[in-house]
């Protein structure tokens, strides 16, 4: 009968998230408080905080622990390696957003640069692209939404089970995400998957230090965790973050571009 | 692209016109943003200089917190994150909260003096960002880690330059920490519902003080 627990742990889950209900927007005679009500934009408030307690566990007990034995066990210029690849494999569909976004310069330099790094890169291993002065930018369809949009308000916060952070913009924008990657349809499932985990964990394992900061310093992590999200998206959105660059070095360093 | 060099335009044309209209106070302003990045540079300096100096880790942290009340806006921050219910708060829980709110900076700061061992910093650039704040970018380089990008706001307070926030990576931290406080106060019902949470913190920050 086992395997009938993750079913009625879902399902429990499931009531628990529909018991929290709502926040509904303070009465028009407290103005300040709707002001904040709708700056948070966060009406699914309690729901949100379930999930987000939920992957909380499933990062203390699983992703955070995975993404440090990555760090442990795979050497700095290997870390580099499959870093390299995976940020290479997403810069096909990035041109085209940015094509999209009406922005064909940038459109321009992921094309040439994924052209570069597969080919002299070898598969994108190597970034020999930055060498040469084209970098990159990722896009995904959330951004393009909000380009079109005007707007970078990406409409109520969400906590998606395992993925976390989110608003509607962007749940939608990944949606369509998963069809638009020419990657899904070349790839056989294994590698897939594989590429999920290790996407995943690449991830993680670079924001070991700034999450632990970020929750020692906290008093409520949610909270943290909402605004640091909606800073970084709308900082996304205009193109302003900078350009990371992975060294083949043993210090596995990771450094920054110059700003735009 | 089009949009955004409009916007970049119209952003550009205060200062074209600025300038012939009034002379004299634009060039007081555009003064802050070198002294900001020279104040920032000696007090990064001073910072690192301390806590990789010799000395207990209670020494320096006097010696570091010293530094921030002297440089740090620590009220106009404490009323920034504390947004609208710095009106609503009482005397004594405005009291409260603003010793409060220095102890868990200087505490924050001083439960990662580890992290700040090997560290190197550049300015990288400075700008006036609106007519009373600059910002000047510092790259912050740790052995073993990819470098950081802080950016600092500065403002003129008290005729003095003054730190009012600092941008880790497109993050502020006087915008995160108010949707923090403010997610706080709401949800535990009033002022002495957060003034508990910072207590609480102070507590767990000073029990995790690093002892050496």
């Amino acid at each position: 009968m086992t395997y009938r627990l993750p079913v009625r742990y879902a399902a429990a889950l499931g009531a628990l998230a529909l018991l929290a209900g709502c926040n509904t927007p303070p009465p028009a005679s407290d103005p300040e408080a709707r002001a904040e009500y709708f700056e948070t934009n966060d009406p699914w408030e309690p729901t949100n905080r379930v999930i987000h307690f939920v992957n909380q566990g499933f990062d203390t007990l699983l992703l955070r622990p995975a993404a440090e034995a990555y760090r442990i066990f795979v050497p700095p210029p290997i870390r580099t390696a499959i870093g390299n690849v995976l940020d290479n494999l997403l810069l096909p569909r990035s041109a085209v957003y940015h094509l999209m976004q009406g922005n064909p310069k940038l459109a321009g330099e992921n094309a040439a640069r994924f052209v570069i790094n597969t080919t002299l890169g070898v598969g994108g291993v190597f970034d020999l692209a930055s060498d040469m002065g084209i970098n990159g930018r990722f896009e995904d369809f959330g951004q393009n939404l909000a380009v079109w949009a005007g707007t970078t308000n990406g409409g109520p916060y969400m906590v998606l089970p395992l993925l976390g952070p989110s608003n509607l913009r962007d749940t939608f924008g990944r949606g369509v995400d998963l069809f638009t990657d020419p990657f899904a349809y070349i790839l056989g499932p294994e590698l897939r998957i594989a590429r999920t985990a290790i996407s995943a964990v690449d991830s993680r394992e670079q924001l070991i230090e700034p999450l632990d900061a970020l929750k020692a310093s906290s008093i409520d992590y949610y909270a943290a965790i909402r605004s640091a999200y909606i800073q970084q998206r709308d900082r996304d959105i205009r193109n302003e973050g900078r350009i990371q660059r992975r060294f083949f070095n043993w210090d596995g360093e990771v450094r920054l571009g110059p700003q735009r | 692209m089009r949009r955004r060099l409009l916007v970049a335009g119209l952003a550009a044309l205060p200062l074209l016109v600025l300038p012939l209209v009034a002379a004299a106070p634009l060039a007081a302003a555009t003064d802050l943003a070198p002294r900001a990045a020279k104040f920032i540079e000696a007090r990064g300096s001073d910072v690192i200089a301390i806590v990789n100096g010799p000395g207990s880790v209670e020494e320096k942290r006097e010696k570091v917190a010293a530094i921030l009340r002297d440089s740090v806006d620590v009220r106009g921050l404490a009323q920034f994150v504390l947004g609208r219910h710095w009106r609503t708060a009482t005397e004594p829980q405005r009291r409260e909260y603003l010793s409060l709110f220095e102890q868990v900076l200087v505490r924050n700061l001083s439960s990662r003096f580890g992290e700040l061992t090997g560290v190197t910093f550049t300015v990288a650039r400075n700008q006036m960002v609106s007519e009373e704040e600059a910002v000047v970018s510092t790259v912050v380089t740790r052995p073993n880690n990819p470098a950081v990008t802080l950016d600092w706001r500065v403002a003129e307070v008290g005729g003095k330059p003054k730190i009012v926030d600092v941008v880790a990576e497109g993050t502020s931290l006087r915008i995160t920490q108010r949707s923090e406080y403010g997610a706080v106060v709401q949800r535990s019902g009033g002022m002495d519902g957060l003034l508990n949470a910072m207590r609480q913190q102070l507590a767990q920050l000073e029990q995790a003080a690093p002892q050496r």
